[in-house]
């Protein structure tokens, strides 16, 4: 479904990936792991279209969108979440959720000055199927609060809530346990299941071990930027790259 | 207002307030409200105000969809106002046409320069937006001033006729006002349905974060063309019928001193409020015409009490009103708590 073929990024000297190969087949749970600073977000950030790779391509459903800008990715299917949760601080969580609908609407100007039927039959659309994401979410009884008035945890569900509103083929998670406690991090693979079952593909970057191993059908490690593994969880746990990579290599002691 | 914010049961599941009422509620009471007042305050000072508040309410409406609601600052509403101002007055003069069809086709003139300018400027941000905002005020003040064959020049165009309906002429402050006021109100409505719509939600995503706005699929760049052009078009009809009304125009109406008296409306009203920006309006020309007894120190009297008044209500008069509020009653009710407690002692 989604291809990065020998992707690197340079930022002015500093190798951000080099030469990453990996692929998200339709339908999976794929996990994105590594040390800080392996390049984990800026591939998010070049699968979305935030900057364009130095060098390799990005295909997603049989078309390059290497060079697309990010409405347009958008627009073919992907959303994504941030590890700073970046939600619009004067919109109401509905409001938030809501703005996830935008492009899936097409009311214009006059229609949503004049309130014309179709912007009618649109908002009132939009209204409802919002609050199926936040109910899904378990976020509909808070949605007339900003959303900067939730705790983390809340946003970050938001976020996902926001996300899945634009209807995604694909959906990226960047680092969504951070922060979060053991009974929020269940909550969350609950929901990533629940994703799933809606016919979404999603890719997942995270830290937390124990989530991605009971989570992910397939992982993919990256360090500095060069991709060690790939594989099922439990290949990836014995992969003797990967123990290198975080716990490092034994010396001798002479 | 309790009244408009109650839960509504539709299909057996409660909706939750419907915020959107509680606007509309007060649209409608204000409305009537501005519409029986010429038959209470009767000819004179306070209708001939009244007019002008109407439309200046339009620019300043229109302004605070482009900066409360898009956070595109722009320092060109003055030149938009004088636009339409001239345009129907050189249509009408000239050529001799109907003033309803010169009114039209000088809004029409004016989105084109919007179109052309917004989509030059609005590359900009934030403080370079308004200087090149405030460069094109600049320019159109003295190409006003200086086309005289077609502007007059500092004389202005004079004997503009009043606009009129099948022979039915609105000359007089009554039926000005009763034109100018429906069409206000029709404006300030349309805003409303505006910035709580699919539209008014992804420029509010803008003005927070254009970067992630662009991430659920808006165009930036041609959304705030089209907001622009809006915007513009509120203040260049305001213009027009300005024109029509007092059948006279002069560079005043493009100068920048109108171009930031129409800010500092704003600023006094609030920003972010569509009724903030028309009783900013309302107040601040009250105010600029009570201070005319200071006779020369008038515009020193006026900034000194906008001074005062945006530091005491950061957030524009009617927020602060509303805080102020809260906290007079939420004082008041814990005061009668402390009396209740006291008897009891």
């Amino acid at each position: 479904m989604l291809q990065l073929s020998n992707v690197s990024k340079n930022f002015s000297g500093l190798k951000a990936l080099s030469d990453a190969t990996f692929d998200v087949k339709e339908g999976q749970i794929k996990g994105l792991i590594g040390p800080n600073g392996a390049g984990k977000t800026t591939a998010f950030n070049l699968i979305t279209g935030v900057f364009p790779p130095s060098r390799g391509t990005i295909t997603f459903v049989d078309k390059e969108i290497t060079q697309q800008k990010p409405e347009e990715i958008t627009r073919l299917g992907i959303s994504r979440t941030f590890q700073q949760p970046h939600l619009f601080k004067s919109l109401t969580v509905l409001e938030n959720v809501m703005l996830g609908r935008h492009y899936r609407t097409r009311a214009e100007f006059l229609a949503c000055g004049f309130r014309l039927r179709q912007a009618r039959r649109e908002e009132k659309q939009i209204y409802e199927q919002s609050l199926e994401y936040l109910n899904m979410l378990g976020l509909a009884e808070k949605r007339e609060r900003l959303a900067n008035k939730l705790p983390l945890g809340e946003q970050r569900f938001l976020e996902v809530a926001r996300a899945l509103a634009t209807e995604p083929k694909l959906l990226l998670l960047d680092e969504p346990t951070a922060g979060l406690n053991d009974q929020e991090t269940d909550g969350f693979k609950n929901i990533i299941f629940k994703i799933r079952d809606l016919g979404v593909t999603l890719l997942v970057i995270e830290h937390h071990m124990r989530f991605i191993m009971e989570v992910c059908d397939e992982i993919a490690v990256l360090n500095f930027g060069v991709k060690i593994a790939e594989g099922t969880p439990k290949e990836i746990q014995n992969h003797p790259n990967v123990i290198e990579a975080y716990l490092g290599t034994e010396e001798k002691i002479a | 207002m309790y009244l408009f914010s109650f839960p509504i049961c539709i299909d057996g599941q409660i909706m939750g307030p419907v915020f959107k009422d509680k606007n509309k509620a007060a649209w409608l009471l204000v409305t009537v409200g501005v519409l029986i007042l010429p038959f209470i305050v009767g000819k004179g000072f306070y209708l001939n105000t009244m007019n002008f508040i109407a439309l200046y309410s339009m620019v300043t409406v229109g302004l605070c969809l482009l900066v409360g609601y898009g956070g595109q600052l722009s320092i060109s509403h003055s030149a938009f106002f004088a636009i339409g101002g001239y345009a129907t007055a050189i249509l009408c003069l000239r050529f001799k046409l109907h003033p309803i069809v010169t009114i039209l086709m000088s809004q029409f003139v004016s989105a084109i320069v919007a179109w052309g300018i917004g989509a030059v400027v609005l590359r900009l941000k934030g403080h370079y937006l308004a200087i090149a905002t405030l460069s094109f005020t600049i320019i159109v003040e003295v190409l006003i001033k200086e086309m005289t064959w077609l502007t007059g020049g500092l004389q202005g165009l004079s004997s503009i006729p009043p606009i009129s309906l099948g022979g039915f002429k609105i000359d007089s402050d009554y039926r000005f006002y009763l034109l100018a006021w429906p069409l206000m109100m029709l404006m300030l409505l349309f805003s409303l349905n505006l910035v709580d719509s699919r539209m008014g939600r992804i420029f509010r995503a803008i003005k927070e974060d254009e970067d992630i706005a662009r991430l659920f699929g808006a165009d930036i760049k041609k959304y705030k063309i089209k907001l622009f052009i809006v915007s513009s078009v509120y203040a260049s009809l305001a213009g027009s019928l300005y024109a029509h009304f007092v059948t006279f125009i002069s560079p005043v109406a493009g100068s920048i001193m109108f171009a930031i008296d129409i800010i500092l409306v704003l600023a006094f009203g609030g920003f972010t409020l569509l009724w903030g920006a028309m009783i900013g309006a309302a107040s601040l020309t009250f105010l600029n015409e009570y201070l005319t007894v200071f006779a020369d120190y008038k515009r020193a009297i006026y900034g000194l009490a906008l001074v005062v008044i945006i530091l005491f209500f950061p957030n524009g008069l009617l927020l602060g009103l509303k805080d102020f509020g809260s906290y007079f009653l939420r004082l008041m009710v814990k005061g009668t708590r402390y009396a209740s407690t006291e008897q009891r002692v």
